[in-house]
């Protein structure tokens, strides 16, 4: 594995089901992970539907060969607001192969196979050293909400944490986004009383580079079995361009340096009744929103492609198998897994 | 069935011939429970701690919910299957390692009851106020002895016992505040002695002469102590002051005892040495607690039966090796399969104690009916060092309060400490947060 010139720590919350680029964003963290260029800290769903968790443990295994008995757990937000089945989990987790084994196996087939979401975002960022970490946030702001209703939480974020990016909304003005629109309490609780900056990616830019369809196909068939792109084509009718807020998020937090993203001048963002956001220019303000930088956009796409689609940088002799190693299909469960299909009943 | 008579400082057959006379008596806060019906039987809250994890092939179960067939190393307690519950995926997250290095034995003791990280300094060492004094601040009051610390291994306090971290940490469960634990008690006479005296019976004036003697002693300590202070510095001046703080509590036992003026008999022998073997010992010591907890001696304990690395043999069972050592197994078959032994033989004893407090009656109830007992550790897998899924039951009802006869699983990374807030509150103690608690752990009192 290379060295990693500068590696940053992860916790990527996400309601994974509800937006196309999730899976994509995803995969980029960890295969700046397989680089040695990123560490995923916590990865946790702030949906309470247990395919949420069960796709997202799929696709970092998929990544990430198991190293040993103990896998670190998926964070699972029982009580979030958002919890209904989505399309994007369900159909790659029902997948067969020829014998009717299921394609993705995991180790998640009720609650208490997932972790608290709240402890576990707590415990990721208690073990940094200060000023390490960075918080992607693609969802529901839930979990971060009830997190900093915990004594010592804001302090300890303040310590560990450079910024917050999150994918919402569009600005300066907005449309709802269903992360704020599913609890904008939290939202609201988050933009306000947030520690570190926060950087916010909205819709303009997301819908003005989108994720190639073509990719899916051409880019991730080194995999027979590719979860994040039966994840793609499950969310949508094929071929659809997918908007990229999610991967923008993920690209500004974990490579800033690319410049590929021009931050606002500073101000707070606000959320309305309606669920849409307003920005509000402040000198003394610790929000930004993103805009493209114009002499990058070209190669955006490009970039996304190239990260998502990676394959993992972790020779296979380190893994579990069949699972992440290059040129190497999705197989059965590993060593120490079970073989837990979730029903799409579930 | 065992009874304990405690009344006046009275030669026996007047003490006897008194019981009729006591009993007709209303209900004074110098009697114990013992003596009839209360309004209500005080709770107590123990802890009981085995180190260096277990053989959690044979203590998680593949089920969850009401009790199956128990996993091995629970079948001692299969006749208290109705007693207690069995917590499962509860975490010490901060007793990780983070960046400190080497030293899980020594985080395990220290944070167990406080919550903490606790700093790794052989020297210096720094934890938490640990729940159990949490709790005896708030109850203490109300009994002889606001709380009691009871262990079966060594209580050495200084020098490095892990990687760097302080013997203080392994060897104590309970810390009256971040840098001053509390040292257990393990020769059984010294039990007897702190509990009970050392079995001269005194006549009222009597005792009032020694308390008194001694509360000149405590008086003369307390101006050599303040001249003292005036010529230390701050951190000398800080262990000065938690050093006055003990003597001034034992100037309020002192004063409890004469305001009490009662004398507590076990009705067994005084002591003499320790067991070689730890069944023996364990017994012993629990005997002890049994008659404290009838004589409501105190509602608070923490029972380190050995301590985080221990060096503890077992040639009883035909374990001749350490402790410690067959913890770190492997993953040899054979050194597990005798990690699962030694586990039961530990749980044996403890079930044991347990029928002995429930059957000895308190009021219309019993002792562990009105008990709160943890039996667990501060490691999983002992091999691994693992904080998370830490072997766990609950034992007694708590006054009726807890369900059991069941298995619960909580979410991985579930904080170990919203167990200690359960408990807390329910000892009197409403704590929003302790440790690295998330909220009061749910679910113990539904069924």
């Amino acid at each position: 594995m290379p060295a990693a010139a500068r590696s940053v720590n992860v916790v990527f919350d996400a309601a994974l089901g509800h937006r196309a680029a999730d899976p994509l964003a995803l995969a980029l963290v960890l295969v700046l992970e397989s680089r040695g260029e990123a560490q995923l800290i916590a990865l946790n769903i702030s949906t309470a539907n247990l395919q949420a968790a069960a796709m997202a443990l799929t696709i970092r295994n998929f990544y990430r060969p198991s190293a040993g008995l103990r896998e670190a757990p998926v964070g699972l937000l029982a009580s979030a607001k958002l919890n209904e089945k989505t399309t994007m989990t369900s159909i790659p987790l029902a997948k067969r192969d020829a014998e009717g084994r299921p394609v993705y196996s995991h180790s998640i087939s009720k609650l208490t196979d997932t972790a608290d979401s709240i402890a576990l975002v707590r415990n990721a960022l208690a073990s940094q050293s200060d000023e390490s970490a960075v918080v992607v946030l693609t969802g529901p702001a839930t979990t971060l909400a009830r997190y900093l209703e915990m004594p010592g939480s804001k302090d300890l974020v303040a310590r560990k944490v450079s910024q917050l990016v999150i994918a919402w909304g569009e600005f300066p003005e907005s449309s709802a986004d269903f992360a704020m629109t599913a609890d904008p309490d939290s939202a609201k609780r988050v933009l306000s009383e947030w520690p570190t900056p926060i950087f916010v990616v909205g819709r303009d830019v997301s819908e003005e580079v989108k994720f190639p369809a073509s990719s899916i196909d051409k880019d991730f068939s080194w995999a027979s079995n590719h979860p994040v792109a039966d994840a793609y084509r499950a969310f949508h009718t094929m071929p659809y361009d997918a908007p990229t807020g999610s991967l923008a998020a993920a690209l500004f937090a974990l490579k800033p340096e690319e410049e590929y993203f021009i931050p606002s001048d500073p101000g707070r963002f606000e959320v309305l009744a309606d669920g849409r956001t307003t920005f509000i220019a402040s000198p003394t303000g610790r929000h930004r929103y993103l805009s493209l930088a114009p002499e990058k956009k070209g190669a955006l796409a490009g970039r996304y492609v190239e990260l998502a689609s990676s394959r993992s940088a972790v020779p296979a002799s380190r893994g579990g198998r069949g699972r992440g190693a290059p040129g190497a299909a999705a197989g059965p469960a590993g060593r120490g897994q079970q073989q837990a299909p979730i029903s799409p009943a579930q | 069935m065992m009874t304990v008579i405690t009344g006046k400082a009275l030669p026996r057959r007047t003490f006897l011939k008194g019981v009729g006379t006591a009993l007709a008596l209303p209900f004074l806060d110098a009697m114990t429970p013992a003596f009839g019906a209360t309004e209500q039987s005080p709770l107590r809250a123990v802890w009981c701690y085995v180190p260096c994890g277990k053989d959690m092939r044979n203590w998680n179960p593949s089920w969850e919910g009401p009790f199956q067939d128990l996993p091995p190393i629970l079948q001692p307690l299969e006749e208290l299957r109705g007693d207690f519950t069995q917590l499962s995926n509860l975490t010490h997250a901060a007793a990780n390692a983070w960046s400190d290095g080497g030293g899980d034995h020594g985080r395990a003791g220290g944070n167990y009851l406080t919550g903490v990280h606790v700093r790794k300094s052989a020297t210096d060492p720094s934890a938490g106020i640990s729940c159990d004094q949490v709790i005896a601040n708030k109850i203490g009051s109300a009994t002889r002895f606001p709380s009691l610390q009871i262990g079966l291994e060594d209580a050495k306090q200084t020098g490095s016992c892990d990687s760097g971290y302080s013997c203080a940490y392994t060897n104590n469960l309970s810390w009256r505040s971040p840098t001053q634990p509390l040292p257990p008690i393990l020769e059984p006479r010294s039990l007897f002695d702190r509990l009970f005296g050392d079995g001269t019976v005194l006549s009222p004036e009597e005792r009032r002469e020694e308390d008194a003697a001694r509360r000149s002693i405590f008086s003369f300590l307390n101006a050599d102590i303040k001249k003292l202070a005036s010529t230390l510095g701050p951190s000398d001046r800080r262990k000065l002051d938690e050093y006055t703080t003990s003597i001034r509590e034992v100037e309020v036992q002192l004063q409890k005892a004469e305001k009490d003026n009662s004398h507590v008999d076990p009705k067994m022998e005084r002591p003499y040495g320790t067991p070689p073997d730890f069944a023996t010992h364990f017994k012993l010591m629990t005997e002890m607690l049994t008659i404290a907890f009838q004589a409501d001696l105190t509602r608070v304990v923490t029972f380190l039966m050995t301590r985080e690395s221990s060096q503890r043999t077992y040639p009883e069972i035909g374990i001749p090796e350490a402790h410690h050592q067959i913890s770190h197994h492997g993953n040899n078959i054979q050194t597990m399969d005798k990690i699962a032994k030694l586990n039961t033989y530990h749980v044996t004893q403890f079930a044991q104690w347990v029928e002995r407090l429930k059957a000895t009656s308190e009021g219309d109830s019993n002792l562990l009916n009105n008990s709160i007992i943890i039996y667990g550790s501060g490691l999983a897998d002992g091999n691994s060092h693992i904080h998370e899924d830490l072997p766990t039951i609950l034992v007694g009802n708590g006054g009726g309060y807890f369900k059991h006869g069941r298995r619960l699983v909580y979410q991985k990374e579930t904080p170990m400490a919203n167990l200690w807030l359960a408990i807390m509150d329910r000892m009197g103690v409403s704590l929003d947060q302790f440790g690295d608690s998330t909220g009061p752990l749910e679910g113990l009192n539904v069924s």
